[in-house]
């Protein structure tokens, strides 16, 4: 089997555009991405390389290296039709023989023990039906691995009621509207939103559901676990394009100045790890002074209180007086 | 020939195999691989790479002959190919969603395996519909910015490797950072189960320094090495009684450090929403007038302290009375450093 780079066919000179760091690379990495590779340009005839790296989660000079590696493929006594025929011309893939690689193999149990945890943390009410569906995926005599691994990854409770988040996920895949019941920070009492919803993401470790709020004009981001209630309606909605939507952000950024808290020995200890928080300067008595970024005054002092008594919020001004003023009121309450 | 070349050939040769290929035609192709050294090596060579290849998620099997067909090796298409996973639109915005913000975080056990995992959905399902597009976007919201210290590369790292440790059952050798202590200890850990609290990742395992299961945090292990020997001769059992949900699902008053204590926390009504779910299923909350009170058992008072107080002046522990002098006292003391 051998893959061919047509003599007429312009090599594009490596990418500078640096990929996620590799932590070891492993020769079954590329085995893996080739697998997926080869089929995914048999279906999109043509693709850029830039597209197909895209897509493989690496850089284009990986992928560059990738077709390389499949022209190194092969040896007697392979017939002329027994090579797999990828080449590339003016920067676009294409497969002239695929040698029954159409399709990428099943899932490995790792892979599907990944996602399954990952769908068990965000929760739906398809929640178990994927682990079943991903358990069959995967080859038969690997299946006992996987319903092993699956009991050895928990990676956090659903944010609210599977009921809550499969009407969600079933309006983001139907492009519905739903009308909401949410409950904001700043108000005490639930109130209705009608919102178009585009998608979920999840930041500072909680989950938000992103879409256009109807009454404000706007896409806005809601905490998925104040959502109470939601309902689909029969409104559809057109969508953002997809590069505006790979663009939109969760908060709008600046949201002003970053917000700084020390923290003591312990508390540092503890908040090491997290995500969301950059470290400003290392104290001598081994605590932290950090900074965190969109986040808001609320959310600063609660994070500083949860340490109890081992971390603070220091600025900027506002954010100091917030917390002072929650320390002295919840004082109060002890008094 | 390379490894990874020569695996890639014997999958393409017994993939487009109309019938199962025998030991001495495989042999044939590959002269130089398995042709060679005495008939043992080389089925021993071959069977190592069948295993890779399973491992690959490509099965190959051993077919007994019968009077129609020959014996031989064949991959089953229908044991190869990623079948069509026929699911419902919303079933697959729930595997797209949650695989990619698990993906952009950085930290996931299994992280290279699940960005394989969700470039393989794009053939699992007929028509990805809006889901594969949303999911673009909540992989670009959801990446986060790095967390002091803790490089999260070597968070991802210990994941990567305590991921595989965990699935061979390989006992690993832990330099660990207590947070109390603030002292390095050395010990061999039975690595059982990660989870995620909190944005952090934590190890729970068999430890063999404290003959007893120990939690640990991954930002907080200095080094880790996994034993090399024997490596796919699994060095431990998982001791029956283990439940990873229980130890995942524990809130920090739950951590054992003394004696069971009943406490009682009042809730405002001006208490955000999510903290009444936040005791978690084992608490008993009643609602009255002015929000809820919430019934619990604590096995770690400090613990429950800081959950009430991340609330701020919006809940507050009614009993027992040791936490509500401790709580003065923590107060009182941020109070007076401030302006």
């Amino acid at each position: 089997m051998k893959a061919r780079r047509r003599p007429g066919g312009k090599r594009r000179p490596a990418a500078a555009r640096a990929g996620p760091v590799a932590a070891r690379p492993d020769p079954r990495d590329r085995l893996r991405r080739v697998l997926f590779l080869v089929p995914y340009a048999v279906r999109h005839p043509g693709i850029h390389v830039k597209d197909l790296a895209r897509r493989c989660g690496c850089t284009e000079k990986e992928i560059l290296e990738d077709l390389d590696f499949l022209l190194g493929v092969g040896s007697p006594p392979f017939a002329p039709d027994d090579f797999l025929d990828l080449y590339v011309e003016g920067d676009r893939v294409h497969v002239a023989l695929h040698q029954s690689f159409s399709r990428p193999p099943r899932f490995t149990e790792s892979e599907a023990a990944a996602l399954a945890a990952a769908a068990r943390a965000l929760g739906g009410e398809g929640r178990e039906r994927v682990v079943k569906a991903l358990r069959d995926s995967v080859p038969r005599g690997r299946r006992a691995s996987f319903d092993e691994l699956v009991e050895r990854i928990y990676a956090g409770a659903p944010p609210a009621p599977d009921s809550v988040l499969g009407r969600l996920q079933r309006a983001i895949a139907d492009r519905r509207a739903v009308t909401l019941a949410y409950r904001s920070a700043s108000s005490g009492s639930p109130g209705d939103r009608t919102v178009h919803p585009y998608t979920l993401a999840q930041r500072l470790g909680h989950w938000y559901l992103y879409g256009h709020d109807s009454a404000r004009g706007r896409a806005l981001a809601f905490r998925v676990d104040r959502i109470q209630g939601c309902m689909l309606t029969e409104e559809r909605f057109e969508p953002p394009s997809d590069a505006e939507l790979a663009r939109a952000r969760l908060f709008s950024e600046p949201s002003g100045e970053p917000i700084r808290l020390r923290l003591g020995p312990i508390a540092a200890a503890w908040a090491l790890g997290r995500p969301g928080l950059e470290l400003v300067k290392n104290l001598e008595n081994g605590g932290a002074v950090v900074e965190v970024s969109g986040a808001d005054d609320a959310w600063a002092t609660r994070f500083a209180l949860s340490f109890g008594g081992a971390a603070e919020v220091v600025g900027p001004a506002p954010a100091r007086r917030h917390f002072a003023e929650a320390v002295r009121r919840t004082l109060a309450r002890y008094a | 020939m390379q490894k990874a070349q020569r695996l890639l050939d014997l999958a393409a040769f017994l993939l487009r195999a109309a019938e199962p290929l025998s030991w001495r035609e495989i042999q044939e192709q590959f002269p130089d691989d398995y042709g060679r050294g005495t008939g043992e090596a080389a089925i021993r060579k071959f069977e190592r790479d069948k295993a890779e290849l399973l491992e690959l998620g490509i099965p190959v099997r051993y077919l007994a002959g019968d009077e129609d067909l020959s014996a031989g090796y064949l991959i089953d298409k229908d044991e190869f190919y990623l079948p069509d996973l026929r699911l419902l639109p919303e079933d697959l915005a729930l595997l797209y969603l949650a695989g990619s913000a698990a993906l952009a975080k950085g930290t996931f056990p299994y992280a290279r395996d699940l960005a394989h995992a969700l470039n393989k959905l794009s053939f699992a399902a007929r028509a990805p519909g809006a889901s594969e597009a949303a999911a673009l976007a909540t992989r670009a919201m959801s990446e986060e910015k790095a967390a002091p210290r803790a490089d999260p590369s070597t968070v991802a790292r210990l994941l990567e490797e305590l991921s595989r440790a965990m699935a061979l059952k390989k006992r690993v050798h832990l330099v660990y950072l207590g947070a109390q202590r603030r002292e390095r200890t050395e010990r061999d850990v039975d690595p059982y189960g990660l989870y995620q609290s909190g944005g952090a990742w934590f190890l729970t395992g068999w430890c063999h320094l404290r003959e007893a299961q120990r939690t640990f945090h991954l930002a907080r292990i200095v080094s880790l090495s996994v034993n090399a020997s024997a490596p796919r001769t699994p060095d431990f059992e998982t001791r029956k009684d283990f439940s990873l949900a229980e130890v995942a699902t524990r809130g920090w008053w739950e951590l054992e450090e003394h004696a069971p204590v009943r406490c009682r926390v009042r809730l405002d009504a001006s208490a955000p929403a999510e903290a009444r779910a936040s005791f978690g299923r084992r608490a008993r909350v009643e609602e009255d007038g002015a929000g809820a009170i919430v019934e619990l058992e604590v096995t770690n008072k400090e613990g429950l302290l800081r959950h009430v107080l991340s609330f701020g002046d919006a809940a507050e522990v009614l009993s027992p009375r040791s936490i509500r002098e401790r709580a003065r006292e923590i107060l009182a003391g941020l109070a007076r450093g401030l302006p």
